[in-house]
């Protein structure tokens, strides 16, 4: 029978829905008994929904200052040849 | 949420970056390269994942010509960036160490009676939706030291699996693990996030 450590263990997979029909079957009728586990993958669904929303505006903006910069300067130096051959 | 450039859009996006468009290399360097650095940073340091991140991007001014859309543009530029780190690392000898063994975090693992029955089971439920949690700079704040603090490994899969929304099997190319290598991966990634937002749900500290 799965405990709530076993299904600790496999939370992500079951979130995932990456179980197996009986692994997931097993794992429905342990949170149809346990609520402490019903809390558990809520939150764990939850923090990771928080991380979908925390990184999607996230960048280094001085990175990105410099990809611009050798970006810019690669370009011109392709300009520049394109107008040599031309 | 899905940030991820649309089908139609990026076709566009392709046709101008191979025209050489400077708005378009501007708009693509801010879409893609947080991703493209989580990816360098599976394999090596924040100063070399960087300089890896600003290379790829001038090899791929010149390799988008021959990009014919076979994947998405954002698997291929992950890609690009996953070979020229490998490539380098083999260039040095050195090798991603990672722990695949345990599932189960310390900390959460402690919360089990020796009957698998839970000790310390999760107290509140985290009833607010992530665009609500996340409007609180504290936790914004504290997310952002708590990611800082995951082995690197565990970031990257997190990042590219969540934030990124790449498929598995691509990730797994990517990163260069197996299936069930990932899984510990972003299992173990996503307990360390859902303690820390457990304790500030509790306490108010990070």
């Amino acid at each position: 029978m799965l405990m709530c450590k076993g299904l600790a263990e496999i939370a992500s997979d079951y979130i995932d829905d990456e179980l197996t029909g009986r692994q997931n079957l097993s794992v429905k009728m342990h949170l149809m008994m346990c609520r402490h586990c019903r809390t558990f993958i809520g939150n764990l669904r939850a923090s990771t929904d928080l991380l979908k929303v925390h990184s999607s505006g996230h960048g280094n903006e001085e990175l990105i200052r410099k990809i611009d910069e050798r970006v810019a300067e690669a370009l011109n130096a392709r300009t520049s040849e394109d107008g040599v051959r031309e | 949420m899905d940030t991820s450039v649309q089908p139609d859009t990026e076709s566009s996006l392709i046709e101008d970056l191979k025209k050489g468009n400077a708005t378009a290399y501007k708009h693509a360097v801010r879409e893609y390269s947080p991703g493209m650095l989580a990816v360098a940073r599976f394999y090596m340091d924040q100063s070399g994942a960087e300089e890896i991140v600003q290379d790829c991007w001038v090899t791929v001014i010149g390799a988008i010509q021959k990009f014919e859309g076979r994947s998405g543009l954002k698997t291929w530029l992950h890609r690009i960036v996953a070979n020229r780190c490998k490539n380098k690392l083999r260039a040095t000898n050195r090798e991603v160490s990672t722990d695949f063994s345990e599932n189960l975090d310390p900390e959460l693992a402690s919360r089990f009676k020796s009957n698998g029955r839970w000790s310390l089971p999760p107290k509140l439920i985290f009833h607010e939706s992530a665009d609500t949690l996340m409007e609180n700079e504290a936790l914004s704040d504290c997310l952002d030291k708590h990611l800082s603090t995951l082995p690197e490994t565990q970031r990257s899969a997190l990042m590219l699996y969540e934030a990124h929304q790449h498929k598995s099997e691509d990730v797994c190319n990517i990163l260069d693990v197996s299936a069930s290598n990932l899984r510990v991966l972003l299992h173990r990634g996503r307990q360390k996030i859902f303690l820390m937002v457990e304790t500030f749900q509790e306490t108010g500290e990070c």
